[in-house]
C-alpha cells in the first residue's frame, strides 16, 4: 500500500508539473533582419534558454520600409526590432522609439558599439554587431601580401602586383554606393546632400577605372554576391572590399586575412524598442539576451561576426577580432534620417557611370537633383 | 510439508512469469519501435509530399510575379528613353495590360508621387527614389478581391529617377491555381503575405482548418502556422491544434523586390496520419494476440515444466515419509526427466537397501531362532527319547484292551509329534549353520543338475501322492547346472510338493502337482516351478507364508518352519522365491529362480 501510494502522489506531482509546464509563457514579439543561417541559430539560441520568441522575418532590403511603415501604424506592433545602425535616425527623429534601460546602458560595450546606439549622446539601442567595410586578402596558397597602408593607392598598388594570368581581376569590388564611400572620403568628399560635387565626380571617375583593370565588370545579371563567393573559391580575388557579413559564406577562414581600409564607412546591427511595443520591457530583456556574453560568443565563433561587448570580444574567434581592429579606423555615415535613402540613386549612377550609360559628371549631376528632391520630402 | 506445494506454484508462477516477461519485452520492443517508425515515416512523407506540393506551387507563384515583374521594369525601361511622348506612354500601357491579363490597375507616378498616367494608386504606396529600385508590395484587399502592387522605378541613361510604374497585380489567380491543385480530401493550401494576410485558400468557403479563413483580414496571431512561416527561415512543419501543417516563406532575402509571402499546406492530423494510426491499430492488434499467444503458450510450458517437479516434489515427500513401495515413473522434458529416472533409481536404491536391512534383521532373527531352536531341541531331544521308549517299552508289555494302553499311546503319539517339532527345528537350525556357512565361502560352492533333482524328488513323493489321490506331472526343459546343492534343491522340493499335496488332500481335491524347470528369461537362472490345483494362498498371506512359525495348516498339522526353510535355502542359493496363483487363477504356483552355475559341471 505505501508503494501504492507513493506511485499515486508521484504520478500527481508529475501530472501537476505537466499542468504547470503547459500553460506557454507570453511570447516577445520580434522583428527581424537576420539572414537564414542566423536565423537558424537564433531560433535554436532562444529554444535552449527557454525564452518564447514570436518572431517575424523581414527582407533586409525592404527592412527599413516596412519597419517604419508598422511602426508609423502603430498596430501590430513588435517588442523588439533588429535594424540597421544607419536606420535609427530616422526611427528617432519620427519618435518611434523608447531609450535604452539603464541596466543595459552600463554594459562593457566596446567604443564602436556604444558609438552606433548612440545619437545625439542619447541610447536608443542595444548594439548587437559591429561591421562596415575592410579588405580581406587570400592567404592561399599562394598568400597574397598585405597592403602597405590602408590607403586606396596602396591597396590598387597591391592589387596590381596580385595580377596574374589566371587571376586577372585581383580586386572584389561592388557596384554600390556603400563601396563608393571611400573612394569619396578619399577625395575629400562624404555622402551626405550637401556634399556631393566634383570630389563625388572625381571619386567616381577613379572608382569607374578599377573595373575592367583591377575590378571585373559588374555581372549582367546584377547579383554581384554569388559570383564574389565563386570567384574567392577559385582564389580569383586577392583583395576583397567587404563585410564581415561575409565570413561565413566563404568556407576555410584559414585563408582569411583582414586588413583596414582608409575611408571605410562603418555601420552595424542594432536592437531598438519601438515605442508602440505592448511590452517593452520584454523588448530590452530579449535584447539583454541577444547581446549577452554567450549568445555573442555562439554568433561569433559560429558567423564571424564582430562582438558589441569586450567581453564578448576577448573570447571571439581571431577573424572577428581582426575585423573589429580594422574596423576601429572606420567612420560612421552621416547620421541622418536620410542617409539611407541616398543610395538607391547613388547606386543607380554608378552604375550608369561603369557601363559607360553616362560620364561621372552627368551621373552626379543627377544625383545631386534626387537628393535635393528627396530631401525636399524628406521634410516635414 | 504444507510448504512444498506452495513452492511449487511460486515456480509456475515464476516461470510463467519469466516466459512472459521474455515474450512481453520483445513484443512491446519490437512494436513500439514499429509504430514509432510508421509515425515517423509517415510524417516525413506527409511533409515531403506536402513541402514538394508547395514548393512546385510556390515556385509557380514566385515565377509569375517574376514574370510580371521583368515585363513592367522592361516597361519602365523603354518608357524612360522617351518619357515625353503621351501616345508612346499610352500604347506602352494598352501593350502591358494585354500581355498581363492578371493586371488590374497599371500607373506611371513622377518621382514626387503625382499621377503621371493610367491609373490612380493607393496613396499609401512608397514611391520615391528610396525604395531600392522597386519592390513587390504587401497584398491589398480591394473589392474583396486580393491585389499586390509592383513599384518598378523608371530611370534615365544617367541613372536618375524620371518616374515610377505601379502595377496592380489581381492575385485571383492564385487562388485558381491552388483550388485547382490536387490536394488530398480535407487539406487545404493557404497563401499569406509578410503581414499574414490571407492572400488566397484552397478552401476559401469552408470553414475547416486550424482557424476559419474566412472574416479574418490577417492570420498572423490567429494561426500558430501562419506565425511560424512568417518567422522561418525557409520551410518546416508544425502540428499543432489537430492539424499538421507544413509551411515554406517565399521572402526573398536581400531581393530588392522583396516578396514577402508564405505558403502552407494544411491538413488534419488524423488524415495526414492516418495510415500511420492504422499501422499503430494492427501492430497493437497483431501484438495483442502474439502476446496473448505467447502467455498461452507460456503457461501450458509452465506447466508442462512444473508438473514434473510436482510429481518429484511428491515422490520426494513420499521417500522422506518411507514409501517407497513401488513409486510411479515421473516423466519429463530434458532434464527434468533425468532427475525423475535418477530420483527413481535412488527409491530403488533406497529399497534395495530397506529390504536388505529388513532381510538381514530378519536373519539375524532367524539365525537367533536357530540357534535357541537348536539349544531346545537339543536340551528336549534326549529327554524326549526317553520318554518315547519308556512309553514304546510300556505299551509293549500291554495287551490290546489294557486300560493303560490308550494313554500310552497318547503318551508315545503325542512324543513322536513333539520329536518331529524338534526335528523340525534341528533341520531349520542346521540349513542357518550351513546357509551363514555358504555365504562366508561364496555364492556358488555347490551346483546340481535341477532335472535329475527334479526327477529324484518325483520318485521320493510319489507313495504320499498316491495316497491322497494327486497325479504328478514333471515338465523339465532346463538342461544347465544350478548354483545349489542338489540335498537343499531336494528339501525344497520336497517340502513344497508335501505342502501341495497337504493343501489338495485337506480340500479333497484329486489334482495335479507339476514340477516344472526350464531356463529363466535372459538365460542366467533356471526357473523351478511347483503348481497344485488345490485351494491356493490367499494375497493377504503370500508375503507371509515365508516367514517362520507361519502356518495355514490346522493346529499340530504344521509347524511353520517348512517354507522359512526353503526361503532360506534359496537366499542362500542367491535366488528367490515368491508364490502367485497357478495356471488360470485356480491353485497355487511357487516359483523358485535359481542362477545357473557358472562354468562346467
Amino acid at each position: 500500500m505505501p508503494r501504492v501510494r507513493a506511485s499515486i502522489v508521484l504520478i500527481a506531482t508529475l501530472a501537476a508539473a505537466c499542468h504547470r509546464t503547459s500553460a506557454p509563457p507570453a511570447a516577445i514579439r520580434f522583428l527581424h533582419t537576420f539572414n537564414p543561417e542566423e536565423t537558424r541559430l537564433f531560433d535554436a539560441t532562444m529554444t535552449e534558454r527557454g525564452i518564447v520568441v514570436d518572431a517575424s522575418l523581414v527582407p533586409f532590403a525592404r527592412g527599413r520600409q516596412v519597419i517604419a511603415e508598422i511602426l508609423r501604424a502603430g498596430t501590430d506592433c513588435p517588442d523588439l526590432i533588429r535594424i540597421d545602425a544607419t536606420w535609427l535616425p530616422e526611427l528617432v527623429a519620427g519618435g518611434l522609439l523608447v531609450q535604452v534601460p539603464l541596466a543595459l546602458i552600463g554594459h562593457d560595450w566596446s567604443p564602436e558599439a556604444a558609438a552606433l546606439a548612440q545619437l545625439h549622446a542619447e541610447w536608443w539601442a542595444a548594439p548587437q554587431a559591429v561591421d562596415g567595410l575592410l579588405v580581406i586578402r587570400d592567404l592561399g596558397p599562394p598568400a597574397v601580401p598585405a597592403p602597405a597602408s590602408a590607403s586606396l593607392t596602396d591597396l590598387l598598388a597591391a592589387a596590381h602586383a596580385a595580377r596574374t594570368a589566371w587571376r586577372r581581376y585581383p580586386l572584389g569590388v561592388r557596384v554600390d554606393g556603400y563601396w563608393f564611400v571611400p573612394w569619396l572620403r578619399a577625395e575629400g568628399g562624404e555622402l551626405a546632400p550637401g556634399g556631393f560635387d566634383d570630389a563625388a565626380a572625381r571619386a567616381m571617375t577613379r572608382l569607374a577605372a578599377l573595373f575592367g583593370d583591377v575590378a571585373r565588370p559588374p555581372p549582367s545579371s546584377g547579383l554581384e554576391e554569388p559570383d564574389e563567393n565563386q570567384r574567392w573559391a577559385n582564389h580569383e580575388i586577392a583583395y576583397w572590399i567587404t563585410g564581415p557579413w561575409q565570413f561565413h559564406q566563404l568556407g576555410d577562414r584559414a585563408r582569411i586575412a583582414v586588413s583596414p581600409l582608409a575611408g571605410a564607412p562603418r555601420g552595424g546591427q542594432l536592437l531598438v524598442v519601438p515605442r508602440c511595443a505592448k511590452h517593452p520591457d520584454d523588448g530590452w530583456r530579449l535584447a539583454d539576451e541577444l547581446t549577452s556574453l554567450p549568445v555573442e560568443a555562439r554568433f561569433a565563433a559560429q558567423f564571424a561576426t564582430v562582438p558589441t561587448r569586450n567581453a564578448a570580444l576577448a573570447e571571439a574567434p581571431a577573424l572577428s577580432r581582426a575585423a573589429y581592429d580594422a574596423l576601429r579606423g572606420a567612420t560612421m555615415l552621416p547620421r541622418e534620417p536620410v542617409t539611407p535613402l541616398l543610395f538607391d540613386d547613388l547606386n543607380a549612377a554608378l552604375r550608369a557611370v561603369i557601363v559607360g550609360d553616362a560620364s561621372p559628371e552627368e551621373a552626379v549631376a543627377g544625383v545631386r537633383r534626387s537628393w535635393r528632391r528627396l530631401t525636399r520630402q524628406a521634410a516635414p | 510439508m504444507t510448504a512444498r506445494p506452495r513452492a511449487t506454484a511460486s515456480l509456475r508462477w515464476r516461470v510463467l512469469l519469466a516466459l512472459s516477461v521474455a515474450a512481453m519485452l520483445p513484443t512491446v520492443i519490437v512494436g513500439t519501435l514499429t509504430i514509432v517508425r510508421a509515425r515517423e515515416d509517415v510524417a516525413r512523407e506527409v511533409n515531403h509530399g506536402a513541402l514538394a506540393h508547395i514548393r512546385a506551387l510556390g515556385a509557380m507563384l514566385d515565377r509569375t510575379l517574376q514574370d510580371a515583374w521583368r515585363t513592367v521594369e522592361l516597361a519602365a525601361a523603354s518608357w524612360a528613353d522617351a518619357p515625353g511622348d503621351p501616345r508612346d506612354t499610352e500604347l506602352l500601357l494598352r501593350r502591358v495590360r494585354s500581355n498581363m491579363p492578371i493586371v488590374r490597375s497599371l500607373s506611371i507616378l513622377d518621382p514626387d508621387g503625382t499621377l503621371r498616367s493610367g491609373d490612380p494608386v493607393p496613396a499609401r504606396l512608397d514611391v520615391g527614389s528610396h525604395s531600392f529600385g522597386g519592390y513587390v508590395g504587401d497584398v491589398e484587399i480591394l473589392d474583396g478581391r486580393p491585389v499586390v502592387y509592383l513599384v518598378v522605378q523608371a530611370r534615365s541613361r544617367t541613372g536618375e529617377l524620371i518616374g515610377v510604374f505601379v502595377a496592380g497585380l489581381d492575385l485571383a489567380f492564385v487562388r485558381k491555381q491552388i483550388s485547382e491543385a490536387l490536394i488530398d480530401p480535407g487539406a487545404r493550401i493557404v497563401v499569406v503575405d509578410g503581414t499574414g494576410a490571407l492572400v488566397a485558400s484552397s478552401q476559401d468557403t469552408g470553414a475547416a482548418g486550424p482557424v476559419a479563413v474566412q472574416g479574418h483580414r490577417s492570420l498572423a496571431g490567429v494561426d500558430p502556422a501562419v506565425d511560424r512561416a512568417l518567422g522561418a527561415t525557409i520551410e518546416g512543419t508544425l502540428s499543432a491544434n489537430g492539424w499538421v501543417s507544413t509551411y515554406r516563406n517565399l521572402s526573398s532575402y536581400q531581393s530588392r523586390r522583396g516578396v514577402r509571402w508564405a505558403i502552407l499546406h494544411q491538413q488534419p492530423e488524423r488524415d495526414a496520419y492516418a495510415l500511420a494510426r492504422k499501422t499503430t491499430r494492427d501492430t497493437l492488434i497483431i501484438g495483442g494476440a502474439a502476446l496473448a499467444i505467447a502467455l498461452g503458450l507460456g503457461g501450458f510450458f509452465a506447466t508442462r515444466l512444473t508438473r514434473p517437479l510436482a510429481q518429484l516434489a511428491r515422490h520426494a515427500d513420499a521417500i522422506a515419509a518411507g514409501s517407497i513401495d513401488d513409486p510411479p515413473p515421473v516423466r519429463g522434458p530434458g532434464e527434468i526427466g533425468v532427475l525423475g529416472e535418477r530420483i527413481d533409481e535412488m527409491a530403488r536404491r533406497i529399497a534395495e537397501r530397506a529390504a536388505l536391512q529388513a532381510a538381514l534383521a530378519r536373519g539375524d532373527r532367524l539365525a537367533s531362532v536357530g540357534v535357541m531352536s537348536a539349544q531346545v531341541a537339543h536340551e528336549i531331544n534326549n529327554p524326549l527319547t526317553t520318554v518315547l521308549g519308556y512309553a514304546k517299552l510300556m505299551l509293549e508289555g500291554k495287551p490290546p484292551g489294557h486300560p493303560d494302553r490308550e494313554a500310552l499311546e497318547l503318551i508315545a503319539s503325542e512324543a513322536d509329534r513333539m520329536k518331529s517339532i524338534v526335528g523340525g527345528l534341528l533341520e531349520y537350525a542346521r540349513a542357518h549353520r550351513k546357509g551363514a556357512r555358504d555365504v562366508a565361502q561364496a555364492a556358488g560352492a555347490g551346483h546340481c543338475d535341477p532335472a535329475a533333482v527334479l526327477r529324484h524328488t518325483a520318485a521320493l513323493l510319489e507313495p504320499q501322492l498316491r495316497r491322497t489321490r494327486t497325479t504328478l506331472a514333471l515338465d523339465v526343459t532346463a538342461a544347465a547346472p544350478v548354483a545349489i546343492e542338489a540335498h537343499a534343491l531336494q528339501q525344497i522340493l520336497v517340502n513344497l510338493g508335501q505342502n501341495a499335496a497337504q493343501a489338495m488332500a485337506e480340500a479333497n481335491i484329486e489334482g495335479t502337482l507339476t514340477l516344472a524347470a526350464r531356463p529363466a528369461p535372459g538365460g542366467v537362472a533356471t526357473l523351478i516351478t511347483v503348481t497344485d490345483e488345490g485351494p491356493g494362498v490367499r494375497p493377504e498371506d503370500r508375503n507371509r507364508v515365508f516367514d517362520p512359525f507361519f502356518t495355514t495348516k490346522a493346529a499340530g498339522l504344521g509347524t511353520g518352519l517348512g517354507l522359512a526353510v526353503c526361503k532360506h535355502l534359496v537366499a542362500t542359493a542367491g535366488g528367490s522365491i515368491e508364490v502367485g496363483d497357478g495356471p488360470g487363477g485356480r491353485g497355487a504356483e511357487f516359483r523358485v529362480v535359481i542362477p545357473n552355475a557358472a562354468g562346467p559341471t
